[in-house]
C-alpha cells in the first residue's frame, strides 16, 4: 500500500504543478512557523500577503503573455510600474483629483503596454528585445522626469487602498488583488479570448488557420499587462504614499520567476493562473518569513533562485520519470 | 566538397553601416568624438562587453541565453580582487579566474541539459544566487585600491596602439576561426538551427550546449580580469548592466534570439554601436539619465528596421491590421 503510494501516486501528485505547489506552500509555512513564533497568526499572514499584491498583478500579466507563446515575455513590467507611478505623482502634484488621477494612471499604463504590443505583436520584434528596449526607455524616462527624486504629496485619504482595512482584511487584497485575479481567471478559463490565449501558445500556425486573430490577441495581452502595471502603480503609491522612480526595479525578474515557479511553460501553451497565485504566496511568505527571522534581504534573492531551480528541475525530473513509466506500461 | 563558410552577410553590412552612420553623425556634432584620447576611452570601456558578447553570441546561436553573466563576472572579480590582495602570482590569478568562470558556465550548462531547465530560467536562478554571493562575499565593503596588476591588459600600449585593441582582435579572431572551421563550431550553428536535425546527424547536442556555456563562462572569467584592471576596485553593483548590454549587442548585431542565425562580426559591430552611442551622448552633454532611454529606443529601432527590410510581410501585416476581420467561420 505505502509502497504503491510512493511508487505511483506520489509522482503523479507531484508532477501536477498545482499539487506540487500546495505541498511546497505547506512545507514553507511549517518551516517559517518553526523559525519564527510570530508567523502563524492571522493578522501577520494577512499583512504579509499585502506585500504580494503588486507582484500578483504583474505576474498575472506576465503569465498571460508567456502563455500566449511566440517567445512572449515582458521585461518592461517593472519599468511600467515605475513610470506609471511617476505619472500619478505628477498628476497629483498638479492638483488633479487623486481618484481621477488614479484612473488616468491605469489608462496610462495601458498606453505603455500598447506600445509594447505594437513593437512586439504588430511590428514583430522578438519580445525579449522589444520589451528590453521598452524597459530601458520607460525606466530611464521615470528617472529623467523626476530627476531621481521621489514625489510625495498624495492626499491623506489616498492611503486607504494601500493601508486601509475592510472587516479586518487589507483593502488592497479585498479591493484589488482578489477581484482582478477572479476576473482574469474567469476570462482565461471561460471566455473565447481566454481559450485563444492557450491555443495560440500551443500552436500558433494551427491557431491562425482556425481563424484566431493571433496578432490582435497578443497585442491585447501586452496592453492588459500595462493596465495591470498601472493598477499596481496606484496600489504601490497608495501604500508607500510616495512615487519612487525606481520602485519597479527587479520586478520583471520577480514576476518571471513567479510565473515559471507557478508552472507556466516558458515556451507558452501550458500553465495556470492558479499556479501563479500559489507561487506568489510562496515567494511572499518566504521573503517575509526570512525577514521575521532576521535574515538579511540579500539571502532572499539566493533563496528565490534556489527555489526556482529546485522546483523546476524536480518537476521536470518527475515528469520524465512518469513519462518513462507510462511508456513501459503501455 | 564545398564547405559553407560564413563571411560577411548582408545583415553584417547593415550593422557595420549603422555604426559608420553613427560615427559620422557624432563626429559632425561633436568635435572631440574622433580625438584619439576619446576613442581610446571608448575602447577601454568596451573591452569586457566585447569579450562577453562573443560568448553570448555562441549561447544565443544555440537558441539559449545567459542572464547570469553579470553576477558571474562579479563573483570572479571579487575572487580576483582577493587573490591580488594576497599577492598571488598574476598568471595563477588569471588561471583561477578562467577556471572559476568556466565552472559557473558548466553549472549553467548542466542545469539546462541534465536538469532540463529552460535556459532563461536556469540562468535567471543562477543570476539570483550569484548576485547574493556577490553581496555576501563583499559583506557591505567594496574592494578598493587594488594594485594595477592587470591594468596593462586594458590601459597598456604596444607600438603606440592601445592594448585593448589587441585583446579584442585576438579573441574575435580565435572565436571566428573556432566557429567557422572547427567541427564543434559548426555543431553550435547546427544545434541552433534545429536540435532534431542536429541529433539525427550524430551531433551530441548536450555536449555542444555545455561546451557553449563553458566557453561563455571562461570569457566572463577572463573579462573579470579586465574589469579589475580597468577600475582597480570591485563595487557591489558590479556587472549589473552586463547581461542586458551583451544581449542587446548580440541582437543589434543580427543574431536571432531563436538560434541558428548570427555572427561574431555582427556582434562586434553591435558592441561598438552601443559603446559609441554611450560615449557620443556623454560628449553631447546629455544627462546620463537619458542614456538608457536613448539606447532602449535605438535597440527597438535598429532591430525593427532590420525586420522591416527583411520581411515585406511585416509591412503588409501592419497595414492590414485595421481592415482584417476575424475569420472565425472559415474552415
Amino acid at each position: 500500500m505505502i509502497e504503491r503510494f510512493i511508487k505511483q501516486s506520489l509522482p503523479a501528485l507531484l508532477s501536477n504543478r498545482v499539487y506540487f505547489l500546495i505541498v511546497l506552500l505547506i512545507v514553507v509555512v511549517i518551516i517559517m512557523s518553526l523559525i519564527s513564533p510570530y508567523f502563524l497568526n492571522a493578522r501577520t499572514i494577512l499583512d504579509i500577503l499585502r506585500m504580494g499584491t503588486v507582484l500578483l498583478l504583474l505576474s498575472i500579466g506576465q503569465t498571460l503573455i508567456i502563455l500566449a507563446g511566440g517567445a512572449g515575455i515582458d521585461l518592461s513590467v517593472g519599468a511600467m510600474l515605475s513610470l506609471s507611478g511617476v505619472f500619478l505623482g505628477i498628476l497629483s502634484r498638479s492638483g488633479v483629483d487623486i481618484w481621477v488621477a488614479a484612473l488616468l494612471t491605469i489608462l496610462f499604463g495601458g498606453f505603455l503596454g500598447s506600445i509594447n504590443g505594437f513593437t512586439v505583436a504588430i511590428w514583430g520584434l522578438p519580445p525579449l528585445i522589444g520589451t528590453l528596449g521598452a524597459m530601458w526607455a520607460y525606466g530611464a524616462l521615470a528617472l529623467v522626469i523626476t530627476n531621481g527624486v521621489p514625489i510625495s504629496n498624495f492626499p491623506r485619504e489616498f492611503a486607504f487602498i494601500g493601508d486601509g482595512r475592510i472587516l479586518g482584511i487589507p483593502a488592497q487584497i479585498l479591493l484589488v488583488a482578489l477581484p482582478v485575479f477572479l476576473i482574469i481567471y474567469f476570462f482565461l478559463n471561460w471566455s473565447y479570448l481566454g481559450r485563444w490565449v492557450y491555443l495560440i501558445g500551443v500552436n500558433e500556425t494551427a491557431a491562425k488557420f482556425a481563424g484566431i486573430p493571433v496578432t490582435r490577441v497578443r497585442f491585447s495581452l501586452y496592453t492588459l499587462n500595462g493596465i495591470l502595471a498601472g493598477i499596481g502603480a496606484v496600489v504601490m503609491a497608495s501604500w508607500l504614499m510616495v512615487a519612487r522612480p525606481d520602485v519597479g526595479n527587479g520586478m520583471e525578474l520577480q514576476s518571471i520567476t513567479v510565473t515559471v515557479l507557478g508552472g507556466t511553460n516558458i515556451f507558452g501553451g501550458f500553465g495556470s493562473l492558479f499556479g501563479t497565485l500559489l507561487a506568489v504566496l510562496i515567494v511572499t511568505l518566504v521573503a517575509s518569513g526570512l525577514q521575521l527571522a532576521g535574515i538579511n534581504a540579500i539571502w532572499q534573492l539566493a533563496v528565490l533562485g534556489f527555489i526556482l531551480l529546485g522546483a523546476v528541475s524536480v518537476n521536470q525530473l518527475i515528469f520524465s520519470l512518469k513519462a518513462r513509466q507510462s511508456g513501459l506500461s503501455t | 566538397m564545398k564547405t559553407f563558410i560564413p563571411g560577411l552577410s548582408r545583415r553584417d553590412f547593415f550593422t557595420i553601416g549603422l555604426v559608420l552612420l553613427e560615427v559620422i553623425i557624432f563626429s559632425i556634432v561633436s568635435e572631440n568624438f574622433l580625438s584619439s584620447s576619446n576613442l581610446r576611452s571608448v575602447l577601454r570601456n568596451a573591452t569586457e562587453l566585447s569579450l562577453v558578447s562573443i560568448g553570448m553570441t555562441i549561447v544565443i546561436l544555440m537558441g539559449g541565453i545567459d542572464i547570469s553573466v553579470g553576477s558571474a563576472l562579479g563573483v570572479v572579480a571579487i575572487i580576483v580582487g582577493w587573490l591580488i590582495q594576497a599577492e598571488v602570482h598574476p598568471l595563477l590569478i588569471g588561471l583561477t579566474a578562467i577556471v572559476v568562470g568556466t565552472t559557473i558556465g558548466f553549472i549553467n550548462g548542466s542545469l539546462i541539459t541534465f536538469g532540463r531547465i529552460p535556459d532563461i530560467i536556469a540562468t535567471l536562478g543562477m543570476s539570483n544566487i550569484l548576485r547574493a554571493a556577490v553581496f555576501g562575499m563583499l559583506g557591505g565593503r567594496w574592494i578598493t585600491g587594488l594594485p594595477p596588476v592587470f591594468s596593462p591588459l586594458v590601459q597598456g600600449q604596444l607600438f603606440g596602439i592601445p592594448a585593448s585593441i589587441f585583446v579584442i582582435f585576438f579573441f574575435y579572431l580565435i572565436f571566428w576561426l573556432f566557429l567557422t572551421f572547427l567541427p564543434i563550431g559548426r555543431h553550435i550553428y547546427a544545434t541552433g538551427n534545429s536540435v532534431e536535425a542536429a541529433k539525427l546527424s550524430g551531433i551530441d547536442v548536450r555536449k555542444t550546449r555545455i561546451i557553449g556555456y563553458m566557453l561563455l563562462g571562461s570569457l566572463v572569467g577572463f573579462s573579470s580580469l579586465l574589469y579589475v584592471g580597468r577600475l582597480g576596485s570591485v563595487e557591489i553593483t558590479v556587472g549589473i548592466d552586463l547581461p542586458i548590454s551583451a544581449i542587446a549587442a548580440v541582437v543589434i548585431g543580427g543574431a536571432s534570439v531563436f538560434g541558428g542565425r548570427g555572427s561574431i562580426i555582427g556582434t562586434l559591430a553591435g558592441v561598438f554601436f552601443m559603446a559609441f552611442m554611450k560615449n557620443g551622448l556623454l560628449l553631447l552633454g546629455i544627462p546620463s539619465l537619458w542614456e538608457r532611454a536613448v539606447i532602449g529606443f535605438l535597440i527597438i529601432l535598429s532591430v525593427g528596421i532590420d525586420l522591416l527590410i527583411n520581411k515585406r510581410q511585416a509591412i503588409s501585416k501592419f497595414l492590414r491590421i485595421k481592415t482584417r476581420q476575424p475569420q472565425a467561420g472559415e474552415a
